[in-house]
């Protein structure tokens, strides 16, 4: 572990070095919350709308930005750096388990995730959203959206270390967009067409997006909570076996 | 008791072999090498381009399989116990594996971290390497801002951070012009004073006629030739009834089926 950690501190120099790297996982989240919430504000007022529970739409949003943030981790594009510099090599030619390697990555996605999850909910709260679940809602989630870049950043590493192509690894990025759109992204699932309502039901992004959401519009909702964490925990744990994998056949 | 005075070499490999798929094909990069390399030895693993050099460094380092035969790094089978082959080796590639945010420091506390120093020798031990390398100068800036001498000198102090008994070098001086190119040899001459076996390759057979003990030449994936420089020369020189004694770049044209056309260098059908 204590490899793993300091590998963790390296990607967070490399992160704090690079800002350029990490301002647009700001923005653009903010950017979509401030267009969607523009754009359907008025079809759902807060005072008729049951699903808001009282609160704006942008309330309702917010977790998607949440989660967009979240999947907008750098750490694969660093990864595709360290392959083709050669550093990747020399880190697989030291005594270190390989879980550390994949885990170092992980640690600072983390960290990076709890901080713009942090951000994000703070800039939410100036705009007068709030989190209805109170301060131990509000940890549950940040830890959560930054359970979620893990796993993101998971499916991405194993890009990287698949394909070993900067390229490859932005495009398979964009996956995220129809993960994130098939999901009760703009209305509760039980609103949605019965095909859409499929869709997100197999989409494992909606459950932590309905976790994300209830701790914002509702009190702790233990069913909907653990369901969201489950699915990132263990599709976070699919993700470390895979680039374990993958680095221990590295040829 | 350690691995040389239990009797055993420094770097052994038999039968050593590496096929690549590629579609339907099968490339056989590296067809059969065996190696006996003593500790304390200076060797230097010679080959044209695409020859098998960096395969085979790369199957003796662990960072490729090893199709067949086997590979022992300092008495420990590299396939077998790649950890434990890894905590015996140092290994500095061609590309001098760097990483350009952090500091030239950062990067070798971190090294030392990942071979089990604490914090505390960790920091003690870059100390020590910058000052081997002479970059306390430049110790605490970015690496992306260091010359390629600089960049080479770090990586080599970064394959010797845990005071490994074999070091693996892959053309370290490439790219190098001539005055950076004599530091890493002065470099190489004293780390070897102390009794670290260096595996070598490289272009430059002025370099290996330097700095070497022995040398082996691969070619298509097979040795053509081993033996120290004076024995290559002296049996070219026998062989060819020449009148002069040749140099070690006549023995790689001769050994690799290469021959020099109006100063330039030409393969010739076998």
């Amino acid at each position: 572990m204590t490899q793993a950690w300091v590998l963790g501190q390296r990607a967070l120099r490399e992160a704090w070095r690079t800002p350029e790297a990490l301002l647009p996982t700001l923005f653009i989240p903010l950017f979509f919350l401030v267009v969607n919430v523009g754009q359907a504000a008025r079809i759902f007022p807060s005072h008729s709308t049951a699903f808001l529970h009282g609160q704006g739409y942008g309330a309702f949003q917010l977790p998607s930005s949440l989660l967009l943030a979240a999947s907008f981790g750098s750490a694969a594009l660093f990864l595709v750096e360290d392959i083709e510099g050669g550093y990747f090599d020399k880190l697989r030619a030291t005594p270190i388990p390989r879980t550390a390697i994949v885990l170092g990555r992980l640690i600072a996605e983390s960290v990076k995730g709890v901080l713009l999850a942090t951000a994000l909910v703070l800039l939410g709260l100036v705009f007068g959203i709030s989190v209805a679940s109170g301060v131990l809602g509000f940890l549950l989630l940040v830890v959560l959206a930054a359970l979620w870049a893990v796993v993101f950043s998971g499916f991405m590493l194993s890009i990287a270390l698949k394909t070993r192509s900067a390229a490859a690894t932005n495009s398979a990025g964009l996956i995220f967009f129809p993960l994130l759109f098939l999901t009760p992204n703009f209305v509760p699932r039980n609103l949605l067409t019965r095909p859409m309502e499929i869709a997100a039901t197999l989409n494992p992004v909606t459950y932590v997006m309905e976790a994300l959401r209830s701790l914002i519009l509702e009190d702790l909702v233990w069913s909907k909570i653990l369901y969201g964490f489950t699915v990132a925990a263990v599709l976070g744990l699919v993700m470390l076996a895979l680039n374990v994998r993958l680095i221990r056949n590295y040829d | 008791m350690s691995y040389a005075t239990n009797g055993k070499n420094a770097v052994q490999a038999e039968g050593l072999v590496k096929h690549y798929s590629s579609g339907k094909d099968v490339i056989e990069a590296v067809r059969g090498v065996d190696l006996r390399i003593e500790a304390g030895e200076v060797f230097g693993f010679l080959g044209p381009n695409g020859a098998g050099k960096s395969t085979t460094v790369r199957m003796l380092t662990t960072l490729l399989s090893i199709t067949s035969g086997t590979a022992f790094v300092a008495g420990v089978d590299v396939a077998r116990d790649p950890d434990e082959a890894r905590r015996r080796m140092g290994v500095a590639l061609q590309e001098a594996g760097l990483d350009p945010r952090q500091t030239g420091r950062e990067l070798l506390v971190l090294q030392g971290r990942l071979f089990g120093l604490s914090p505390n020798e960790a920091a003690t031990r870059a100390e020590e390497l910058l000052a081997l390398v002479e970059l306390e100068d430049a110790a605490d800036r970015r690496i992306k801002g260091y010359s390629g001498g600089m960049k080479r000198r770090l990586d080599l102090a970064s394959a010797l951070v845990h005071e490994p008994d074999v070091l693996f070098l892959d053309e370290p001086t490439t790219g190098l012009d001539p005055a950076s190119r004599l530091t890493v040899w002065d470099e190489l001459r004293r780390i070897n004073g102390r009794g670290t076996t260096i595996f070598l390759t490289t272009q430059y057979l002025e370099e290996a006629d330097q700095l070497c003990d022995r040398i082996a030449i691969i070619d298509d994936g097979l040795i053509v030739r081993e033996g120290t420089p004076t024995q290559l020369k002296a049996e070219l020189r026998e062989r060819r009834s020449l009148a002069s004694d040749p140099t070690l770049d006549d023995v790689f044209l001769d050994a690799t089926g290469r021959t020099r056309v109006a100063g330039d260098v030409q393969e010739v059908s076998r």
